[in-house]
């Protein structure tokens, strides 16, 4: 059998091809997105500094003065080889910009993730043992709550308490690890329980949904009529099969949070992608923006292949839907 | 959200399969975490200044930056040959003195002498030639500034002439209003690393940058001026105003001018913080389309400039910090002239009573009228909705188009509009007030007014040397403007900045530069 009859390979060679398709699909989107929008970016970057001859200069530069179809082809062909042009506030490379700022939501999405695991593994857990009674009820009223509360009204709330009255954790800001591990840790704590808390009141009804499908599992009662205590069967048997599917949302929400704490981010003057993209959409910023919205498909789109890769490599019958 | 994960589909992932998911995401953590941990260093000590603003500088060369982010932190950095003092009197910088011939044509320079760039480059005259040279031959933003001058040459290592193209009463201002006429350092231009790591000869020198999050400058001990008192300054950039009130009050800055206007008592009641505000240089203002019928008509915009109610304006839009005007410069200028035209012994009722009774004499009954806003700045959208309930008074009827400022600069410059209302920042001659906006021949005479009595009044006033026969040109010429409505002034906002009583010797300034260099700490 050679290599391009495995299924497994085909799989993942037509979900590589579909990933490209809809890539392609989210640049020319992006591309005419901005087209659409009122003003002539041009004319908005050199604001008080316009003058007739700076304005044919930039927009020579800039290649706005190409017909619109070249400059999608040569859009697309350098935003392929990982050239997203320069900015217009200060003419650095867009992705260098780009590089420059997702580790500090790479951080903070996955401090989040963290917090949210530790909120939604326990309460999930308890809520679905406890499926109908008090505690249930509680936590899905709580939950609910937490996704309904806005995240940039949590955050303030959050500096009210502990940063101002409490003057325990600074209010913003943002502290290189290499410089001071603890300093780095403290400016931590706020955005990620602020983005945690939200996050994790989604996942608990995650937590939940999965444990509940696994209790009522058949192997679970069987795993009970053989005499096993249920601290076990909760432990070996329910536990690890339902934090599969928890994990799985787990990524596809770390993905999300990569691309949605911009208000956070801009709250807590935290120096990561979302303070970015705040920051162009105020300045213009074209190429800027178009760039950290293409960078934050990507993620997605890569996240999502991986995921359905490795699903695809653990459950085979996947691979025939 | 719906309860409905689907748990089936991957039951079966493996125990290896969980360990390599929860392995990743450990991995791309502590990768991120030691990647984030490259940024710029700081050693913030006790004695440094921890100072919040509300935005990140977009680059940090002084002469082509236009950001004021930029300008709050390069105060610090660089100097000019010349600089406005607290009163905004311009006053020896790296010049130590000037003379003027008698024609008025030359002026000569000479600097300071012993004044070295943070590189350890010695301050001569060629810097100053070529720090003003760049500017010209570049075209970069400020080269209209620069305008008047005909040429400048090196007359030796300490001197150095200006010539001029007539007499030029505001050279001082044209050269030294701001860091964006700084001396420059030729190789820091030359490496191209002004923009990311710039050299000046100011009181600190920068340190370090970290995107998105600080700059961080430590104090000069061989500034000209004396060393400052502190051992640097820690610019964080905060833009949500709560955020850096928060910041402020639980210690964590000493300083900040990111300040929401409805916060300003709150911070006023806490005694362990001074505010301070000044009336700003700046001034908001409307104008009518003098091709756009009725407004063409004097009667019609004396009659918009009477209904107007300055007071409710500058309330709704500084919470009590903005200050009504019907001139352009505000009244603690040395070049102030009294003018109230529109509200002199007119109350509410008398002044909506001229107005209509203008509006009868040009023989309006209804009329509409398009007022044209930016959301980029949102204190016009505010302002424009108090000018429309005032206007639906004596009859005119408003219609506020709030625009992206791309097209609303789009429109202005088309002159597709009746009326607009935006703001003039950053004046300190009487000439950056008025010859733009109100010559025939100024480049932001967007209105399209024209008066040959205004024309010659400002044509004078740009060569005229005699300090007090200067102030007479431009109160005429500014009671004429406002007389005619060219623009209709609407007030002077504030500068407000709020810091920890422990932040000694720092003056709030109506030009907004944020100097630091005086200032020092004392913490208990």
């Amino acid at each position: 059998m050679t290599a391009l009859h495995s299924p497994l390979l085909r799989f993942i060679l037509v979900r590589l091809l579909y990933t490209v398709a809809v890539l392609l699909g989210v640049i020319v989107a992006v591309f005419f997105l901005m087209q659409i929008v009122p003003g002539d970016p041009v004319r908005i970057a050199l604001g008080t500094r316009y003058t007739p001859e700076s304005y044919e200069a930039l927009r020579n530069a800039s290649g706005l003065d190409q017909p619109l179809a070249t400059q999608l082809v040569d859009y697309v062909g350098s935003a392929f080889t990982g050239d997203l042009g320069v900015s217009f506030r200060n003419s650095e490379p867009v992705t260098t910009m780009l590089f420059d700022r997702l580790p500090a939501t790479i951080t903070l999405a996955s401090a989040a993730i963290v917090v949210a695991l530790l909120i939604a593994l326990p309460l999930g857990f308890v809520a679905a043992l406890r499926e109908g009674r008090l505690a249930d009820n509680v936590i899905r009223v709580v939950s609910q709550f937490g996704i309904s509360v806005p995240d940039f009204w949590m955050g303030i709330l959050l500096i009210g308490l502990f940063s101002t009255a409490l003057g325990w954790l600074p209010s913003a800001g943002y502290q290189p690890f290499a410089d001071d591990p603890l300093g780095w840790l403290e400016h931590l704590v706020l955005p990620a329980i602020t983005v945690g808390v939200v996050t994790g009141a989604i996942m608990t009804r995650y937590v939940r949904s999965s444990v509940l499908d696994v209790v009522n599992a058949p192997f679970v009662t069987t795993a009970k009529s053989k005499g096993l205590s249920t601290k076990r069967v909760l432990l070996d048997h329910v536990g690890r099969n339902a934090l599969v599917p928890v994990l799985t949302i787990s990524g596809i929400q770390f993905a999300g949070l990569l691309g949605g704490v911009i208000v956070v981010e801009v709250v807590f003057a935290w120096p990561g992608l979302g303070l970015l993209v705040y920051d162009s959409v105020a300045a213009r910023d074209y190429p800027v923006l178009q760039g950290a919205i293409l960078l934050i498909a990507v993620i997605f789109l890569v996240v999502n292949l991986v995921v359905d890769i490795l699903y695809a490599v653990i459950d085979p019958r996947i691979r025939l839907s | 959200m719906t309860d409905s994960a689907d748990g089936s589909m991957s039951s079966s992932l493996s125990r290896r399969g969980f360990f390599r998911v929860a392995g990743v995401a450990g991995t791309a953590f502590l990768g991120a975490s030691a990647l984030a941990a490259c940024g710029g260093g700081s050693s913030d000590t006790a004695n440094t200044i921890k100072a919040a603003i509300a935005g990140e500088p977009d680059q940090l060369d002084p002469q082509k930056s236009s950001s004021y982010f930029t300008f709050e932190v390069l105060e610090n950095v660089f100097d000019t040959l010349v600089e406005p003092d607290d009163q905004l009197q311009m006053r020896p910088a790296l010049a130590e003195s000037w003379e003027i011939s008698a024609d008025g044509r030359q002026w000569d320079f000479t600097l300071r002498n012993g004044v070295t760039f943070h590189n350890g480059d010695p301050l001569t005259a060629a810097d100053v030639e070529y720090s003003f040279r760049r500017i010209i031959d570049e075209e970069l933003s400020n080269a209209y500034k620069l305008e008047a001058i005909e040429s400048i040459t090196a007359l030796d290592e300490h001197r150095v002439r200006f010539t001029v193209n007539a007499p030029t009463p505001n050279l001082l201002t044209s050269i030294g209003g701001f860091k964006g006429l700084a001396i420059v350092n030729r190789r820091n231009v030359e490496s191209g690393e002004i923009a990311t790591k710039p050299v000046g000869t100011g009181p600190f020198s920068f340190v370090s940058r970290s995107p998105g999050a600080s700059i961080v400058l430590a104090s000069n001990p061989d500034y000209w001026g004396g060393a400052p008192a502190v051992d640097g300054v820690h610019f964080s950039f905060i833009s949500q105003g709560t955020t850096a009130v928060s910041a402020l009050r639980s210690g964590e800055i000493d300083w900040t001018d990111a300040i929401p206007a409805q916060q300003l008592s709150i911070l006023r009641r806490d005694d362990t913080l001074d505010v301070g505000t000044v009336v700003a240089n700046d001034y908001w203002y409307v104008t009518m389309n003098f091709d756009a019928t009725p407004f063409a008509d004097t009667r019609v915009r004396q009659a918009v400039a009477y209904a107007i109610d300055r007071k409710s304006i500058a309330q709704v839009v500084g919470y009590g910090t903005a200050t009504p005007n019907e001139l352009a410069i505000p009244s603690t200028s040395p070049w102030f002239a009294p003018y109230d035209r529109y509200t002199a012994g007119l109350d509410r009722d008398a002044a909506v009573a001229k107005s209509k009774e203008l509006l009868r004499q040009a023989g309006i009954r209804g009329l509409d009228m398009r007022l044209m806003v930016t959301t980029e700045y949102p204190e016009t959208v505010t302002a424009a909705q108090v000018i429309a309930s005032n206007l639906g008074d004596v009859g005119i009827d408003v219609a506020i188009e709030q625009l992206d400022f791309g097209a609303w600069l789009d429109r202005q410059a088309a002159g597709d509009f009746d009326a607009l209302l935006l703001g003039w920042l950053g004046n300190i001659d009487p000439e950056d007030f008025y010859y733009a906006q109100h010559h025939s021949e100024g480049t932001s005479n967007a209105q399209k007014y024209s008066n040959p009595r205004v024309d010659a009044l400002l044509d004078s006033g740009r060569t005229e040397l005699d300090v007090e026969a200067r102030k007479r040109i431009y109160a005429d010429a500014a009671s004429i403007i406002a007389d005619d409505v060219s623009y209709l002034y609407l007030y002077n906002p504030s500068s407000t900045q709020a810091f920890v009583k422990q932040l000694q010797g720092y003056v709030v300034r109506s030009d907004k530069a944020i100097r630091f260099r005086d200032a020092r700490l004392e913490r208990s």
